[in-house]
């Protein structure tokens, strides 16, 4: 497959080529914190960060997706379409954050029908994943099974070569190819020299996953949810900068004459995303949603597809106002190594 | 840990496992380490093996009075170690009758100011593998070797410009207090922002707007934000739309301040909450400035038997928008 090679400081000249290809994506610094947003000129990209404050997911899976508009003229009702998709890039997606995006797959994708949204722009996307290099304290891929070096699904897979300040791109997919050869003269061909990335080293807190998915099934009532979910504020912060969270509702906006259908992202730690119309909620305080979404990522998810819905990126252990996060529920629940005490 | 907090960890704990091995209270409410050093996280002690974790430090920002709302349901009587700020939350929800006062014991902590591990990091320029406190100084140890820093730079935003840092209302006073303090840069954004044109400010606040994700931790932070029911849930009529457009978001933060207006105690939990970022003290402390100029200087939640300006009326109350 194509290799090529560009040195750090051309980089700006290489984001303005793709984005006169389609929409470009990639993590730009915003005071302390990164986020993945669209690109524009003079945005400051920091590939050599760790995640994102937010996950990628909204690529593929945006925070609000129009599905159809209405209008009405005199006694005729127009129907169209949302947003007509374009081609995009996704650059610079950690591992972790493209196994999660390979997670929603399984849940959007592979299933019949598949969700047509969120295909789309699957397809109309190509993904150039980065290295990790500096992963902060809260990461803890590898004990989830993530490479931080190597993204396998990824159309292109990118290593910053801080030393000789290159960033080293390696197309995985015909995709990946077109976008190198796309970019023409504004890549490199790689010097010969052989460039090793940086062995990563993450964080493991400890913890022991064997075994835990299957020994949840008889611990719904276990007394472990009377106390984990106590200082749980109710917030929305964890389902929205996860990675493999995924849930979302159906609204409409408008009025009578026209308006819009339209998907938004959701929260299982809301109050009103179990509640019924006749008032009836199942689920109805923190205990029972926090052990709704840990049994999702813990339980549920690997019952139907075989792994943990969990990528270790550490977001909901940053973004916590109160510390409370899937690593504290996981050795709550036992998923421990065995301590001297 | 400094060993100053360690001898002010032995008095905590010392009184507080009285009052509940006693039975003068069924529950504390504290701090506890979490993954890390640079992390303390609430702690519900119900007993003395609870109790063996508590923690006082300098990362101790999590407002405990808030907890209150929901443990008061299943607990008689309930001890709250509370800082400056949190007591003046104590306040907020004592006024808004979601507390009772005589089912509470609060525990004052005269406080220091709360490090930002986020800006600790920066400062460092390296991963931390530890600080050292002594003396208003912070020396933080990395790979990269050690830097010493004045400790009000570190200081989580909330905390810069706090006036109150020992508790106003309490039923032990626990620590030596520190006294009030001047706060000489509290206005100065806001001032910075008043001085914008409208278009321009306009232009400011949408893009800080724009990363919000509405996962709503500000207001769950919030001791303001005590409703029962909030009018982002009410469906009949429904006021916020769930879609994540500029308006929308404008729409929640400005109502949510608002709300605020006169009761906000600017204890910066919203701030400190929020995963992206947004100023949203810059919202709350321009309403706080608003109402001083308005109605005279007014301190919500310095004393419970205040009411907030906006809560009582005065014949000579200003009505500038309501004169042509």
């Amino acid at each position: 497959m194509v290799k090529k090679l560009i040195a750090v400081d051309k980089l700006p000249a290489f984001w303005s080529h793709l984005a006169g290809q389609g929409k470009l994506f990639l993590p730009v610094k915003a005071g302390l914190t990164v986020l993945f947003k669209e690109w524009t000129e003079g945005d400051e990209v920091t590939l050599d960060a760790p995640t994102s404050a937010v996950s990628p997911k909204d690529i593929f899976f945006p925070r609000e997706e129009t599905y159809m508009r209405y209008q009405c003229r005199g006694q005729t009702t127009e129907l169209s379409a949302g947003e007509e998709l374009g081609p995009v890039t996704a650059f610079g997606v950690h591992p972790c954050d493209l196994k999660a995006i390979e997670m929603l797959d399984r849940v959007y994708i592979n299933q019949d029908p598949p969700d047509e949204l969120y295909q789309s722009r699957r397809e109309k996307t190509t993904v150039v994943a980065l290295g990790c290099t500096a992963p902060d304290p809260f990461c803890f891929c590898g004990v989830m099974g993530v490479d931080p070096l190597s993204a396998p699904g990824a159309d292109v897979m990118a290593h910053l070569d801080l030393q000789r300040g290159n960033l080293i791109l390696e197309a995985q997919t015909p995709k990946g190819v077109m976008l190198l050869k796309g970019a023409g003269s504004l890549l490199a061909e790689p010097n010969g020299k052989t460039f090793t990335p940086a062995p990563v080293k993450t964080a493991d807190f400890g913890m022991k996953l064997e075994g835990l998915s299957e020994s949840l099934k008889e611990r719904f009532d276990d007394p472990v949810w009377d106390k984990l979910f106590r200082s749980c504020l109710g917030c929305g912060v964890c389902t929205y900068v996860c990675p493999t969270c995924y849930c979302f509702d159906v609204e409409d906006y408008g009025h009578e004459m026209a308006g819009e259908r339209f998907r938004c992202w959701d929260s299982c730690m809301y109050g009103h995303f179990t509640q019924m119309a006749g008032g009836h909620n199942p689920r109805p305080s923190r205990k029972e949603r926090v052990r709704q979404r840990f049994l999702h990522k813990l339980q549920y998810y690997p019952e139907t597809y075989g792994e943990l819905a969990c990528v270790g990126c550490g977001r909901c252990l940053r973004s916590c106002p109160v510390n409370l996060d899937i690593v504290q529920a996981i050795k709550a629940l036992g998923g421990e190594q065995d301590v001297q005490r | 840990m400094a060993e100053r907090y360690l001898e002010e960890l032995t008095k905590i704990h010392d009184a507080v496992k009285q009052d509940l091995l006693g039975g003068r209270i069924n529950l504390l409410l504290g701090w506890e380490k979490g993954h890390y050093w640079w992390q303390s996280r609430p702690l519900f002690a119900e007993n003395e093996q609870d109790l063996e974790r508590l923690t006082w430090d300098s990362f101790c920002a999590v407002n405990l009075s808030r907890y209150l709302l929901e443990e008061l349901k299943d607990y008689q009587k309930i001890g709250v170690l509370v800082k400056g700020c949190d007591s003046r939350s104590f306040n907020r929800l004592l006024q808004d009758n979601m507390v009772a006062r005589q089912r509470v014991v609060l525990y004052g902590l005269p406080c220091p100011g709360m490090l930002d591990y986020e800006l600790l990091t920066a400062t460092a320029e390296a991963e931390l593998e530890s600080i050292a406190e002594q003396n208003g100084i912070v020396v933080l140890r990395s790979a990269a070797g050690e830097k010493t820093v004045e400790r009000e730079q570190l200081l989580l935003y909330k905390c810069r410009d706090c006036r109150y840092p020992d508790p106003v209302v309490y039923d032990q006073l626990l620590l030596a207090p520190r006294g009030e303090k001047e706060a000489p840069e509290r206005y100065k954004s806001v001032t910075k922002l008043e001085e914008m044109p409208a278009d321009e400010r306009y232009t400011y606040w949408e893009k800080e707007l724009s990363r919000c994700l509405r996962c709503y931790a500000c207001r769950q932070a919030c001791p303001y934000c005590s409703c029962r029911e909030c009018f982002v849930e009410q469906d009949k009529p429904r006021w916020q739309g769930r879609a994540y457009q500029g308006s929308e978001n404008f729409l929640f933060h400005l109502v949510r301040a608002y709300h605020g207006a006169g009761r906000c105690i600017d204890c910066g939990e919203c701030q400190r909450a929020c995963p992206v970022n947004i100023p949203l003290q810059e919202l709350n402390r321009k309403l706080i400035k608003d109402i001083n100029e308005l109605y005279g200087q007014f301190e919500a939640g310095l004393n419970a038997d205040l009411e907030p300006p906006l809560l009582t009326y005065k014949p000579d109350d200003p009505a500038a928008f309501s004169e042509k």
